[in-house]
């Protein structure tokens, strides 16, 4: 049989490797899986551009740093960096929902053609004089 | 207020009697880089918005600072939950003027911004080198500066203080298209 004293050392290292574990998985912990991660909302291009263009303010407090679905007309297909970039415009607009896709995702990308609509899933950043999203993938 | 400041000044570039000498972008890269004892942290950001009237030299630079992008997703979450405060305040804008802009026409310039940088609800006077560059009908802007993280009320509990620099180097690539 162990002494006390021998599982007082034992308990304490014990929760050492615990505490240790734990904080090296934070540490580590990976980002968000947009796949996998239910979306806190769901809305077209026109109507989340409409929300930050009326209240910026509350728009970021709702939007910002949240994984959104977002459904729009594509006005605009480019490069950046070698990872494709979507531009959401809805008719009549100014703005519009800037979606920066996942390098995973270029070659879906590739059979898009401007004018379809699609739906994307990503992380809303704010608005500047659009809606950015990133780290975005496409929604069948 | 600020937005509303940068909103003015962008309504007004836009409709200039003329539109020649505007350039702007919407992808600009910004990254900032902290070099401390335990370990080195970079953030990219390539979504930045920048504006530049080549005939008068102004120039306003505005980012989400959620749009930086750390390697580490607990960097991210500190960065902005606790340093920047990002709910709180969400942009940074640094709008400013180009020295000597007349010299543009050499198509290689080395020259100097000066202006003020908005972050964390603190301003700053800020100068700093640039290199100007034109490349077909790019104007591209680059170079870099330092900003001491105490000038904007950023306060880094004692606990990380290894981990995070009090000087922060932060670069800029601005690849500018004409505009409209």
């Amino acid at each position: 049989m162990l002494g006390k004293k021998a599982y007082w050392i034992l308990s304490i290292i014990f929760i050492g490797i615990i505490a240790i574990a734990l904080s090296f998985y934070m540490y580590n912990k990976p980002h968000i899986n947009i796949q996998k991660t239910e979306a806190a909302y769901r809305l077209s291009a026109q109507e989340l551009i409409g929300e930050f263009k009326n209240d910026e303010l509350e728009a970021n407090t709702k939007f910002s740093d949240q994984l959104l679905v977002v459904e729009g007309q594509i006005h605009e297909i480019s490069t950046l960096k070698g990872n494709k970039v979507l531009a959401l415009k809805p008719a009549n607009s100014a703005s519009s929902v800037i979606c920066h896709m996942l390098p995973e995702e270029s070659e879906k990308v590739l059979q898009l053609k401007e004018g379809q609509t699609i739906t994307i899933k990503g992380v809303c950043t704010g608005y500047l004089l659009d809606v950015i999203m990133v780290r975005c993938m496409l929604v069948q | 207020m600020r937005g509303f400041y940068f909103i003015i000044i962008y309504l007004w570039m836009l409709n200039g009697l003329t539109a020649q000498g505007k350039y702007l972008t919407k992808e600009g890269y910004v990254s900032f880089f902290s070099h401390a004892i335990v370990e080195d942290i970079k953030a990219d950001n390539n979504q930045v918005l920048s504006i530049v009237d080549t005939q008068t030299g102004e120039i306003v630079v505005q980012l989400l600072m959620r749009s930086f992008m750390f390697e580490k997703a607990l960097m991210q979450e500190h960065f902005n939950e606790s340093y920047v405060e990002s709910y709180k305040y969400p942009k940074a804008t640094f709008s400013g003027v180009i020295k000597n802009i007349d010299g543009l026409d050499d198509l290689n310039l080395e020259t100097e911004i000066v202006g003020t940088l908005a972050l964390h609800g603190r301003e700053k006077e800020i100068s700093t080198k640039v290199a100007i560059r034109k490349k077909g009908d790019l104007l591209i802007l680059s170079g870099d500066f330092s900003v001491e993280v105490a000038d904007f009320d950023i306060k880094i509990p004692a606990i990380v203080e290894n981990n995070i620099a009090k000087t922060i180097k932060v670069s800029f690539d601005l690849h500018h298209k004409p505009y409209p």
